[in-house]
């Protein structure tokens, strides 16, 4: 499954070249494992030794950084390949000269970063850091907003922006050069797969705009490079210099595209897929002690885990610092996090709430903000004055604390001159709103959007000179403190404990949801008194708070502001929660057994005639979902020939090409299947990791089917498979390219019916 | 993991290097253990005679009647889903069609049971506390079946056990899990499926083990018996609910396994003899499972004639085989000029049109053309009206004036005189589909944006459309759109009526419409005429297959479509640690409830002994790679092979309710407990003896003699099972209250057998104490 092919090998050091290896220990193996001569490699072995740079012995390093060794003239090949290459992905990038698809999401994003004002996406941030680098850089002020689909770019450096995802898709054409050749296919093969993934359409159209796929295809294909020569260098000889770094370069850039899409956790899998196979070699390797094999275990779990989440910490850590300032991201987060942001501060307030003090109070769980009461009445139930909850800070959230019990109907108490009395567990009080003179009040009605029994109306009542019925009464339950508060468990402290309102007579809690009144309520959050609340949603605590007998010396209290971790943790919760959310149907979304067939694409932009339609280069892509469903049949049939007796595995070839084809395989089928396991709304250019593996498979294919032919013939197939590709590129150019189609051409191009462009 | 497969392991390198001496001939077992053979003592002889096992599982059956029989009576009220599966047994008594997600047999046998206590069906079990004394039915003879079935589980689960060849004590304890279980008992003892699923479920697995112990004696009448058995309790299984799909692919697994080792070149057989085996299963566990499912629907149809709840959800052809439908009442063909209502298949609403145009501008800022509107409305109204106008020419008279399948026609508006019209211009709700609105009848100028074809679904060609049963879509000839509507409702300005459209999709289920009624002809008498003769006709034939295949597909989606939340549906993972019940039925008078939920004890001891499994085996792997071979062989397959057939029963019955996104409840997690029963079982023998009675498969005339072994558990793991059978039946009668119903509890008793938080149990005392 990994990428290593030679299968009577184990896992350390090559046969017959260990001479710069001490042997194993010998003592009571030497019956089991008797030593093989040095000289006992057939002709076979010694050329494929000497194809992975395996020379003659003598030499200290004897084999090229990742099993790599190119000569000068494939290097030059390569080249050539590249400025190609960069010839097909730029051409006229500049065009369209407005918004495309989802550059309306990633050119707003680079805006906010620019402008440091804090936004809740749902993709780690390195692709979208990338691109507000090079705007950045090219001298953009963040002014534009991406607002729809046509819009025409003013004052923006769009074109260098959309240069980090092109040069990003142009560099994805020499790294499949070199994986192929690092996994050992011939420089025909080679060349084959780095020019299908040139002309290959939707990744030519995706890697024009600022989107995230390119990035996340170029690192997943520089993983897989990483990955493929630390193989080679560990079948060489592990633990040299060499091998920790093609380990820890793998690492990085295994972070790296979980940075740009948590797609990448497929990139992860295949690697891990690839590791355990590895470790699982190793372990059945009776020679390896298990304390060299813990050492095995060790690095890749250090450079293989720990690594990539530092790398993923680390742009997020980088997000962070970005986004200093509040912006339309707030809400998401919790209160304590928006408090990190720049023009979201508090002053610093009394942390002790007693009877007679004006506080504000908060929700715990909902971002809907704070208990609020306005001069409008609800046109339903009681049709009393509303409660709602408000986000912004107003003198309307101002609510009085009143003891129910001592002073109910008697006005001589006075808190300015008694002593001050705290709020401890099931004390009954009262709330004021202070603007109004209404008090916080309960009865048998129902709310007014969640129409249900075992929700009562929560309204505000009262009138001047009017000390309120037994329906204002509510017992404070403590619920929690703060762990460095410890009085804060004991009594209400504001900020610091987490409390429960309970209706005195109905037995209901203060409760609120994320559920908005209609136009009367001002899209105001619903409060109503809840019967069986859910303990999260009827958690509330005091923000501010001022006392007229505290003085500027008793003690005062803020937020504490959550350090990196902890912000880093609440921002990946609610990226997930965003994700998981993105249920709705879009027009052009597709179901992933769609993807392989390539039965539909992606409108991207349409203007004037003019038309950008994401859409495969069919041949490329029908090609490599034939060299994956061949393989598989192949496969399959090769187990059951081999239960029924057949040594098909004991031919060189066949064992070469299966590990080759089958970490290919699995690099597909692991950035493929996952997909059927979401509900979200999915896309075409979701399956392009996928897409890339199975061209590699395809072009694995075409190194095994051609290997018995002469160099010559070989180049000539590998020529008349170009042309068609290209050709059909070319067929197809104008959708990625959006430029002018005659009507004949369009509907001539329309190979399948399902493919809805030209409307 | 087919259960014991003795064949020859396959060894890896570090082993046959190890055993480089020994000839390389295939051997079929193994002999390496044939020193260590120990004669069984006296006390296990005593132990695992018959007599003993007799004496045992003849002691837990009877204990399981009793406790599923005791006090069955009580309460004697429509309690949970009894809602649903006392009602459709009252319907098969009555014959009234129905619709019901799951299969029919779980519900023939309890209707069976119900004609057999002398049920008349006149009952409807409305709603949850209804009184069945008041009501006169004899729900104690339906409750007795569920009961009586999972009386019988208990015996089967220890016969797997025994048959397996784990000794009386562990087959007792896996017995004990499943007897002593409250889960079980509380389902059991009302009207519900799942324990006739369990039963065929285990039933299942007892002939698939039974199967696998003649195998060297392939091919026999006995081999052929238990394999179709297996086929039979298969199908038994899937005409329960669908679940019992999960317990194909457990045996579907173990088949393949097998078949998988026959394949193995190094037993010697060849490729006819393979294909010999093959053929044999798929006949048995796949051809002969088919024929018993279809016949239990043929059953289902036959006893269903007539109409009833579940005719609407059927196609119209369906319709018209049952008795007394509506479809038969008044289905007429309908001619041109004819004035009709239409209505839509889904929302029941009316094609609908009044003189109030589109705004021109709306809220998002698009444009609309200004037409009329053109809505859909709920109820009768004359602005409901249409004429079918011809848009070719017609004899005067006969048969040439029916409308017919593919034909092209315009709708008229009869009150204001116009024709029904959609372009391209986006809908007001929806830009992607387009505006219906009608034209002026006598404006000639957008003629073509007015002709629609009928498109009559599954109709041969010229077939005649007609009230009722003619489902159609309407297509529109010039963009190939089809009439469309979908629950959303316009504003204020069309009076919150329902939005209609043209949708692109030519395949869309949803636009399918019917001709509710014919309110006049052309002529006043051949109105008078056709619909005067309506003659209740009779039920017409449909081909079997047809209706099954109907009714199958409905089932899977409408299975697919539960997906309304519930107060006591729970997630997946939860199941295993009983995290949370399921409240049957409360009655506040005495302070009664039936909460749904196991043994804890029972329950958490399964969970254990599957991690504990899982350890095992995963150890045993890595010991295996490193040339170390810790376990005795025999032990090992039983391990691998028959406790891997039970965990693999309980993985395949538990993991696929992750896949679903339906609401689940933790009852559908009791097969799926009767497996880690099971496997419970085979780990505890595992872990106090290293051996098993062996080997336990029946010689064939060619099978070498084997080595034996016997298990030599002696009274300790006797005393083991006894405590274990006691702490479990004390947590029994500790939660009993909640299982039975009875007696009531106060506020503070049901406190206390509140054991986890989460449990969310009725007439709770509100807690006094001030702790968090």
């Amino acid at each position: 499954m990994s990428g290593s092919f030679r299968a009577r090998r184990p896992a350390s050091p090559p046969l017959g070249l260990a001479h710069a290896h001490p042997p194993p220990p010998q003592q009571n193996h030497s019956q089991r494992f008797p030593q093989r001569r040095e000289d006992h490699l057939d002709a076979d072995e010694r050329r494929e030794m000497a194809s992975l740079g395996f020379g003659p012995r003598g030499r200290a390093r004897t084999i090229a950084p990742g099993g790599l060794s190119l000569t000068i003239g494939e290097w030059r090949l390569l080249l050539v390949v590249v400025v190609i290459a960069a010839g097909v992905r730029m051409f006229r990038l500049s065009r369209p000269n407005s918004v495309v698809f989802d550059e309306v999401h990633f050119g707003k994003f680079a805006s906010k970063y620019i402008k440091t004002r804090y936004y809740v996406d749902v993709h780690p941030p390195l692709a979208k850091l990338l691109i507000t680098l090079a705007a950045f850089v090219s001298g953009y002020d963040g002014n534009f907003d991406f607002k729809d689909i046509g819009k025409v770019y003013e004052n923006v450096p769009y074109v260098a922006m959309r240069m980090v995802p092109a040069t990003l898709g142009v560099a994805v054409i020499p790294l499949t050069y070199l994986t192929l050749r690092a996994l050992e296919c011939r420089a025909t093969t080679a060349l084959l797969g780095s020019l299908f993934i040139t002309f290959e359409n939707g990744l030519i159209t995706q890697s024009r705009h600022i989107l995230l796929d390119s990035p996340l295809i170029f690192f997943t294909a520089l993983t897989t490079f990483l990955w493929v020569g630390f193989t080679n260098e560990d079948r060489h000889k592990p633990f040299t210099e060499q091998w920790w770094l093609w380990l820890t370069l793998t690492g990085l850039s295994l972070g790296a595209v979980v940075s740009c899409k948590w797609v990448g956790l497929f990139t992860i899998a295949t690697v891990g897929f690839a590791t355990l196979h590895q470790l699982w070699t190793l372990l059945g390797d009776l020679r390896v002690t298990p304390r060299l094999f813990m050492k095995h275990f060790m690095a890749r779990a250090l450079c293989l885990i720990v690594v990539p989440i530092l790398f993923y910490m680390a742009m997020f850590e980088i997000h962070f610092l970005i986004l200093e300032n509040s912006g339309d991201g707030d809400g998401f987060m919790s209160s304590e996090f928006q408090h990190t942001l720049g023009g979201r501060g508090m002053q610093d307030t009394f942390a002790d709430v007693a009877i007679g003090s004006t506080v504000t109070i908060r929700h715990v769980n909902t971002q809907g903000g704070y208990l609020h009461s306005h001069a409008h009445n609800f046109p339903t139930g009681s049709k009393q004055q509303q409660i709602t909850l408000y986000p912004h800070r107003d003198a309307n959230n101002n609510w009085l604390i009143i003891n129910a019990t001592s002073d109910n109907g008697d006005p001589s108490y006075d808190p300015e001159i008694g002593p001050l009395e705290y709020i401890r567990p099931f004390a009954q009080i009262k709330l004021q709103h202070l603007a109004t003179d209404k008090r916080l009040h309960s009865h048998d009605f129902r709310p007014p959007v969640s129409d249900v029994d075992f929700q009562n109306e929560v309204s505000a009542y009262g009138a001047p000179g009017f000390a309120g019925d037994a329906n204002d009464n509510w017992i404070v339950e403590i619920e929690g403190g703060d762990r460095r508060d410890r009085e804060s468990w004991k009594r209400l402290r504001t900020l610091r404990t987490h409390f429960r309102l309970r209706h005195t007579l109905q037995g209901c809690y203060l409760f609120s949801h994320k559920i908005k009144l209609p136009e009367w309520g001002f899209e105001q959050q619903e409060v109503t008194c809840n019967k069986n609340a859910v303990k999260a949603n009827s958690l509330w605590y005091i923000e501010t708070n001022t006392h007229p007998k505290l003085d500027d010396n008793a003690q005062k209290v803020n937020y504490r502001l959550p350090g990196f971790l902890s912000k880093f943790l609440e921002l990946q919760a609610v990226m997930w929660r965003t994700n998981a959310g993105l249920t709705d149907r879009h027009i052009f979304d597709s179901r992933p057994t769609s993807w392989p067939r390539l039965r539909r694409g992606i409108n991207f932009w349409v203007k004037d005639h003019r038309q950008i339609y994401l859409v495969g280069n069919p041949v490329v892509w029908w090609l490599s979902t034939l060299a994956v469903l061949a393989y598989a049949g192949v496969r399959g049939l090769l187990i059951l020939r081999a239960q029924r007796g057949f040594r098909d595995f004991n031919n060189s070839k066949v064992v070469k090409y299966d590990a080759l084809c089958g970490f290919l395989f699995m690099g597909w089928a692991l950035h493929y299947f996952p997909f059927y396991l979401m509900s979200r709304q999915l896309f075409l250019h979701h399956y392009f990791p996928a897409l890339y593996f199975a061209i590699l498979l395809s072009c694995a294919c075409f190194d095994l089917l051609t290997s018995s032919f002469r160099p010559r013939v070989r180049f000539y197939i590998a020529a008349v498979l170009l042309v068609v590709a290209i050709w059909t590129f070319a067929h197809f150019s104008p959708l990625a390219y959006g430029s002018p189609w005659t009507k004949a051409q369009c509907e001539k191009a329309k190979w399948l019916k399902t493919w809805d462009f030209s409307w | 993991m087919s259960s014991a497969s003795e064949g020859p392991r396959r060894r890896n390198p570090a082993s046959s290097a190890s055993r480089a001496t020994q000839s390389p001939d295939v051997e079929l077992f193994d002999d390496r253990h044939s020193t260590s053979y120990i004669p069984p003592g006296a006390w296990q002889v005593a132990a695992e005679s018959n007599k003993t096992s007799m004496a045992v599982v003849g002691a837990l059956t009877a204990a399981a009647f009793l406790l599923r029989f005791y006090k069955i009576n009580l309460p004697d009220q429509v309690v949970f889903d009894e809602v649903h599966f006392g009602k459709f047994a009252a319907f098969y008594i009555k014959g009234e069609y129905y619709f019901d997600v799951h299969p029919p047999l779980a519900k023939l046998l309890l209707g069976a049971a119900g004609w057999f206590a002398g049920f008349d069906g006149n009952f409807d079990f409305e709603n949850i506390g209804d009184s069945y004394t008041d009501h006169h039915v004899p729900y104690v003879g339906m409750r007795a079946l569920p009961a009586t079935l999972n009386s019988l589980t208990i015996p089967i689960v220890y016969a797997i056990m025994k048959e397996s060849g784990y000794p009386t004590v562990i087959a007792a304890f896996s017995a004990i899990l499943v007897l002593l279980d409250n889960a079980h008992i509380a389902q059991s003892r009302l009207i519900l499926l799942d324990a006739q699923l369990v039963f065929f479920m285990s039933l299942t697995i007892y002939a698939y083990i039974r199967f696998r112990k003649l195998r060297y004696l392939e091919f026999t009448t006995e081999w052929w018996g238990w394999l179709t058995a297996t086929g039979v309790f298969l199908a038994c299984t899937l005409g329960c609910k669908m679940v019992g799909l999960f317990t194909f692919l457990t045996i579907g697994a173990a088949v393949i396994v097998d078949l998988w080792d026959i394949l193995d070149i190094k037993k010697g057989h060849s490729m006819e003899h393979f294909w010999r085996h093959f053929m044999a299963r798929a006949i048995s566990l796949i051809v002969i499972p088919f024929i018993v499912y279809l016949s239990f629907f043929w059953i289902h149809f036959a006893v269903l004639s007539r109409s009833g709840t579940g005719d609407t959800f059927m196609s119209p052809a369906f319709q018209e085989t049952l008795r007394g439908n509506e479809m038969l009442l008044n289905s007429q063909e309908l001619r041109y000029y004819d004035i009709v209502t239409i209505k839509h298949k889904d929302t029941k609403v009316f094609l609908h049109s009044h003189i109030e145009r589109y705004p021109l501008k709306y809220d998002d800022g698009r444009i609309s053309s200004q037409g009329q509107q053109v809505t859909g409305y709920a109820h009768n109204d004359t602005n409901n009206h249409w004429q079918i106008i011809p848009t070719k020419a017609l004899p005067a008279t006969g048969r040439g004036r029916i409308v017919r399948h593919e034909d092209v026609i315009q709708l008229l508006h009869v009150s204001t005189k116009s024709h029904l019209l959609t372009h391209d211009v986006a809908s007001p709700l929806m830009a992607t589909n387009q505006e219906f609105t009608t034209w002026p009848k006598d404006d000639d100028t957008r003629h073509n944006d007015t002709l629609f074809q009928l498109h009559l679904n599954d109709a041969p060609e010229g077939q005649a459309w007609k009230t009722k049963s003619g489902h159609f879509r309407l297509i529109h000839v010039p963009t190939r759109v089809s009439l469309w509507t979908h629950p959303k409702t316009l504003p204020d300005w069309a009076f919150k009526q329902q939005e209609i459209n043209g949708n692109k999709n030519a395949q869309e289920r949803s636009a399918t419409w019917f001709v509710d009624q014919l309110i006049a002809a052309e002529e006043e008498e051949d109105f008078l005429n056709r619909t005067s003769k309506v003659a209740v006709a009779e039920p017409k034939k449909l081909n079997f297959f047809k209706k099954f295949g109907e009714l199958q597909l409905l089932m899977l989606q409408h299975n697919a479509g539960l997906t309304a939340s519930h107060p006591y549906a729970s997630n997946p993972i939860n199941w295993p640690f009983l995290i949370s019940g399921i409240s049957f039925w409360t009655q506040s008078t005495d302070q009664k409830q039936i909460y749904f939920i196991g043994n804890i004890v029972g329950w958490w001891t399964c969970a254990v002994a599957l991690s504990i499994f899982v350890g095992i085996i995963g150890a045993d792997l890595l010991a295996r790679r490193r040339g170390v071979e810790p376990i005795p062989d025999p032990v090992r397959n039983r391990l691998w092979n028959n406790a891997g057939l039970f965990v693999i029963g309980w993985a395949f019955h538990y993991f696929p309710f992750f896949l679903m996104n339906r609401q689940l409840f933790l009852h559908h997690y009791l097969p799926a407990h009767v497996c880690s029963a099971l496997a419970a079982g085979a780990v505890l023998n595992f872990v106090l003896s290293e051996t098993i009675n062996y080997p336990i498969s029946i010689r064939g005339h060619l099978t070498r003699a084997k080595p034996k072994m016997h298990s030599d558990l002696g009274p300790k793991a006797l005393a083991f099972v006894i405590a274990f059978a006691l702490a479990m039946t004390l947590m029994l009668v500790y939660i009993s209250p909640l299982t039975y119903g009875t007696p009531g509890l106060d506020g503070e008793a049901v406190n206390h057998r509140r054991l986890l938080s989460t449990w969310t149990l009725h007439f709770a005392a509100k807690k006094t104490d001030q702790t968090v």
